[in-house]
């Protein structure tokens, strides 16, 4: 594609979009950065007011916990490597070697498989190579930059992360498989049909997309209380209380994100022409066996997109899991709030740093190997919704 | 390093759930607990723990979902951890048992004032006593000359003059305070209002705060606050108690369960230089509340269920466990030796500190509708016969709303 | 595709939207007018508590709630009519702020100093996320093709980011003698705090936003940008446009839909703010519409849920939304009217 500006900008302006835009990407990235800085060094270090003391970490270093030059130049290295290969080579061999037509399966192998070999070789393998490393390197061996994982361990196996890690998986893929089956369904319906009704269900979609959440949760929650008394009449003594149970808010974010995975899902059903269900319709299939055979083998790009955003709307969600899951059920997002609560010390409070960076490393590589698609995601809703 | 720590937390997590080192008995019903998230519920849950199949969850915020996850037929939790507003909230709502027999049965060793009876049946087993008093930098003090601050005024005066010593560390800050707007606030407010004798409530639950003693409460508050950092309605205890750990604040009231942490040499810089005293002096007593914390079993389970709960929770605040974190709270608990991070509380207590009138039943409402509005007047929003007014106001509708008046 | 089986594709999908949506909504409407109350009564009470000194007894007269034979609180549900709108506007204090010509009066009241942030809120961070958005866009057009992806890369970071976590990090490198304030502090040679008063954790909150929206508007923009027609970008220079004249009369126009539709999205989501005050903890300074409904929500110290008056919160925060809305849906429904015709 040729370049679209014909004429070639001004030095001077082509230099200040330039520096915009470095400008921006600093801006964008640093309070990530920071946080990700604070919560590898010691307390005392995490919250200095001087900003080379928090980069360095000289009171983290002076207890021996730090990284060399060594360390750090191997780790950088092993990372963009495994970064470059995931995305050149793991596709490659995904595609080649996935069963047709199962192309997700192959995907979840190749994933799984990919991410345990990398754990085990950066956590297991590489610190005692490095260690010996650094022991014959002399004085490029020594740590430079003060690096502490305690805060990790601590949040994850003392504060019990792993449960709530637990939990929002439980909720965000219960959330993103139902969502996707009632989505596409209804996607592919109002896309196909033309009528009145299917505009109206579609403008009140969107209304009720622009709805707060609060306002939906003081519907739900005396009734979710209650639970087990209105159900008593049906169920009798085996009645659920509803307050607290995962599936109740699995049910609710699901409810709540359809609008916008209706929405998302219908402009992406519209982009595949009809003429490719009516020749199969021609061909004797009923419109399900038609969208099951023929659309949904194309509809892969456009599923996993707002499979990404369905997964985003669980993975982030606040308020409605704070008000439905009890203590034993709650989701990382809530958990954090609750950490806040439970600081008696400054310790605390860089634990809690690091569980928040806990929870949006996996939204990072999730940008990383979604880009395309979060990108595109973006523009099919905009411009052809 | 990674595999070798995930390796052992792996295998002590499963060994944490089966071990009964420390425990007399061998716990085979499964039981979860709900407790605040504070030192010695870590100590309490922990030797709870020791006796098999106790999940414990720790949260600070547990009053939120206390209540209803008692409610829940069959509740939620079967031990619960409570302070004395957490208690009236279960005991109003029925959703706690009677633990009378269990007491004759396995806990005739338990002292008669960790027995918190309501219309002669224990309902919930208290296991120690908190709240809060001075505390403050005895080498600046020393250094300056200045004498122990007994009362408010004194305080301030105290500030006054370290805030002109600008060299020092803690003279930009002098006063650290835990008014952080909400719980926070309304305790702050309770505390002093208490401590000049002034009454809550009147007839049939109506306010009565909008008084001469509110007024001169508030101006109290006031006066301290001009001395704090200016974020003072974001600090709460955690806050003030790092402020004094880095040396910024040379005075505060904060809990005596925070005691312990001033000299953790871990953290804190003023380690052995912080003395502990009573609460300061209001018009008619120590401006100061009391509040114990204790165990409380739900009504929603079976009797079995009932019976090995009681047995654990026995074993969570036995001696042993005590002896193992004196200092981590003022416990009731006999085997409790009295250190002098627990001098302040203690001293606090001599000098009159009313408990926290959790009974009453607006308390709630009206701790509420403190903790939102006193900050209007610390602000300078709004005067104080106004702001007192309007939280009277709050609370009337709050209360209303509820069915109390 | 006929009725029947029009109905079978949307069927579960509109039956999620109708069961937690559409009646939850019917619900909070009718629980507006209602107050559900314990029932009391007056009892003495003897009451033994321990002390630091031993135990003591006392017997109080005590307002009780009525337990009933289950072994459940008794309750009574009552129609109330607007009483539970009253009680959030708050009306007689309305009154006594307009008596004394007073806005800050006005602002103490808690529904309206909400409903004056969040609108402010939205409307402030609304033009300012269209321009940082076309901005960052126009650069991202302008910058050579190599660094385009990792620059969206880094732009996707501030919108995945879980809002909660992004406030939290804002807070984190703001508060007290956080990393930014000192810097602050350092290059205006004063003292600073940040969330020491309402109009700066207000500026906070925005700047958040803003750093939170863009990106989003920026792909939008980029996507655009790709497609906008050579012809008329040759044709305009041909007539002799300079750079400013081409973006006002060719670009802004094709990106006009694009725009709409951010706008759309940025006032549904902006109006709904309330992980910001949860992350900036800034319940005594300021304050959302949503937060307020959250707030009657959450158990109070006496474990009840003010759930009235969050009915009757959550329905006037419905009729603002609405009202919002209603020019670009009469937009919409124009032009669809228009392709039917």
């Amino acid at each position: 594609m040729k370049d679209k500006n014909l004429i070639q900008l001004p030095f001077a302006l082509r230099l200040s979009s330039y520096f915009f835009l470095v400008f921006w990407c600093l801006v964008a990235a640093f309070p990530i950065f920071w946080i990700s800085v604070m919560s590898v060094k010691l307390p005392i270090d995490a919250f200095n007011s001087s900003p080379l003391n928090v980069i360095f970490g000289p009171e983290t270093l002076n207890q021996n916990k730090g990284l060399s030059f060594i360390d750090i130049t191997l780790g950088l290295s092993i990372i963009l490597f495994t970064a470059k290969l995931s995305t050149g080579w793991l596709v490659r061999m995904v595609s080649r070697y996935s069963p047709d037509g199962y192309q997700w399966f192959g995907w979840v192998i190749g994933a799984m498989t990919f991410g345990l070999s990398f754990i085990i070789i950066f956590f297991g393998i590489m610190p005692s190579a490095l260690s010996l490393l650094n022991d014959i390197s002399g004085p490029l061996g020594n740590n430079i930059l003060g690096f502490s994982t305690e805060h990790y361990a601590t949040v994850w196996f003392e504060k019990g992360f792993i449960k709530n890690f637990q939990n929002s998986l439980m909720v965000t893929t219960g959330v993103v498989t139902i969502s996707l089956t009632f989505g596409t369904l209804a996607g592919y319906g109002l896309a196909r049909s033309g009528s009145n009704l299917a505009f109206w269900i579609l403008i009140i979609a969107l209304v009720f997309r622009a709805l707060p959440h609060s306002v939906l949760v003081t519907g739900y929650l005396p009734f979710f209380m209650n639970s087990a008394e209105i159900l008593r009449p049906i169920f009798g003594d085996a009645a659920p209380t509803l307050y607290g149970m995962p599936w109740a808010t699995i049910a609710v974010l699901v409810a709540i994100n359809q609008p916008f995975t209706i929405w998302m899902l219908r402009s992406f059903f519209q982009s595949i022409p009809s003429e490719l269900d009516e020749a199969a319709r021609v061909d004797g299939c009923s419109h399900f066996q038609a969208f099951r055979r023929v659309i949904m083998p194309v509809m892969w790009p456009g599923v996993i997109t707002t499979g990404l955003f369905s997964f985003l709307l669980a993975y982030n969600d606040f308020l409605v899991t704070s008000l439905l899951l009890e203590a034993q059920n709650t989701t990382m997002v809530p958990a954090i709030a609750g950490m806040f609560n439970m600081e008696t010390t400054t310790t605390d409070q860089v634990i809690a740093v690091a569980a928040a960076v806990s929870i949006i490393a996996p939204l990072f590589f999730l940008v990383m190997f979604f880009q395309r698609q979060i990108v595109s995601g973006l523009t099919a809703g905009a411009v052809k919704g | 390093m990674f595999l070798k720590k995930l390796a052992t937390a792996v295998v002590v997590t499963s060994i944490a759930s089966g071990a009964w080192a420390g425990c007399a008995f061998e716990n085979g019903t499964e039981l979860k607990t709900l407790t605040a998230g504070f030192d010695s519920w870590k100590a309490v849950t922990s030797a709870m723990a020791e006796c098999g199949n106790v999940t414990s969850t720790l949260d600070q915020d547990f009053k939120d979902v206390q209540a209803d996850a008692f409610a829940a037929n069959p509740s939620l939790y079967q031990i619960g951890g409570v302070n004395n507003s957490a208690f009236s909230i279960l005991v109003n709502a029925g959703t706690i048992r009677p633990l009378d027999d269990l007491v004759a049965k396995y806990g005739s060793h338990l002292k008669p004032s960790q027995l918190i009876k309501v219309n002669g049946q224990t309902m919930a087993i208290a296991m120690q006593v908190n709240n809060q008093h001075l505390m403050y930098r005895e080498d600046v003090f020393k250094e300056l000359r200045i004498p122990e601050p007994k009362t408010h005024a004194d305080m301030v005066a105290a500030a006054a003059k370290i805030a002109k010593y600008t060299s020092l560390s803690v003279a930009a800050t002098p006063i650290g305070g835990t008014y952080a707007a909400g719980w926070n606030l309304g305790e702050e407010f309770v505390n002093n209002y208490l401590g000049n004798g002034g009454e809550f409530f009147g007839e049939g639950n109506a306010p009565s705060i909008n008084n001469a003693t509110g007024v001169a409460t508030l101006n109290t508050m006031k006066d301290l606050a001009a001395y704090m950092d200016p974020e003072y309605l974001v600090s709460e205890s955690t806050y003030v108690q790092q402020q004094f750990q880095q040396g910024k604040i040379a005075m505060a009231t904060l809990w005596a369960t925070r005691a312990a942490a001033m000299d953790n040499a871990e953290e804190s810089t003023v380690v052995g230089k912080v003395k502990m005293a009573s609460a300061p002096m209001g018009s008619t007593r120590a401006a100061a509340t009391n509040w114990w914390d204790g165990v409380v079993l739900a009504a929603n389970m079976t009797d079995e269920q009932a019976d090995a709960a009681f047995r654990v929770v026995m074993e969570g605040i036995d001696t042993e466990m005590v002896l193992a974190n004196n200092d981590a709270a003022v416990w009731l608990v006999d085997g409790y030796v009295a250190g002098s991070a627990a001098q302040g509380a203690l001293d606090t207590a001599t000098n009159g500190a009313a408990p926290y009138p959790s009974s009453l039943a607006g308390m709630g409402a009206m701790h509420s509708a403190l903790g939102n509005g006193v900050g209007a007047f610390l602000t300078g929003e709004k005067d104080a016969a106004t702001a007192l007014a309007d939280i009277e106001a709050a609370y009337i509708i709050a209360a209303t709303e509820s069915g109390l008046m | 595709m006929n009725q029947k089986t029009f109905f079978a594709f949307i069927g579960p999908s509109v039956l999620m939207m109708v069961l937690f949506i559409a009646l939850p909504l019917a619900t909070v409407l009718k629980q507006s007018f209602y107050i559900n109350q314990p029932i009391y009564e007056t009892l003495e009470v003897e009451t033994c508590t321990p002390t630091f000194t031993g135990q003591v007894c006392s017997v109080d007269l005590k307002t009780v709630p009525v337990i009933g034979e289950n072994g459940k609180v008794l309750k009574k549900n009552e129609f109330v009519g607007l009483l539970n709108y009253q009680n959030v506007i708050e009306y007689p204090r309305v009154i006594a702020a307009f008596a004394d010509k007073s806005w800050r009066q006005f602002m103490t009241i808690d529904f309206w100093k909400a409903l004056r942030f969040t609108l402010s809120f939205t409307l402030i961070t609304l033009p300012l996320v269209l321009l940082f958005g076309l901005l960052i866009a126009l650069c991202i057009n302008n910058a050579a093709k190599s660094i385009r992806g990792p620059v969206i890369f880094v732009s996707l970071l501030p919108m995945i980011i879980t809002p909660v976590i992004g406030a939290l990090s804002i807070r984190w490198l703001f508060i007290g003698d956080g990393i930014l304030t000192s810097f602050l502090e350092w290059w205006f040679a004063k003292d600073i705090a940040m969330f020491a008063q309402a109009w700066t954790i207000e500026f906070m909150m925005m700047m958040y936003r803003v750093w939170h929206v863009a990106p989003f508007a920026a792909i939008v923009f980029y996507a655009g940008l790709q497609t906008v027609n050579q012809d008329t970008v040759e044709s305009a220079i041909i007539d002799g446009a300079n750079r400013w004249e081409k973006l006002r009369y060719v670009l802004l126009p094709h990106l006009m839909p694009l725009i709409v539709f951010v706008t759309l999205i940025h006032l549904m989501d902006s109006y709904r703010v309330f992980e910001e005050v949860v992350g900036f903890s800034s319940q005594a300074y300021v304050i959302s519409l949503q937060w307020l409904t959250y707030d009657f929500l959450m158990v109070d110290q006496s474990g009840n849920r003010s759930i009235s008056r969050a009915s009757a919160s959550a329905m006037l925060t419905m009729i603002g939304i609405v009202l919002l809305l209603i020019p670009v849906l009469k937009g919409v429904w124009r032009d669809y009217k228009d392709k039917r015709l």
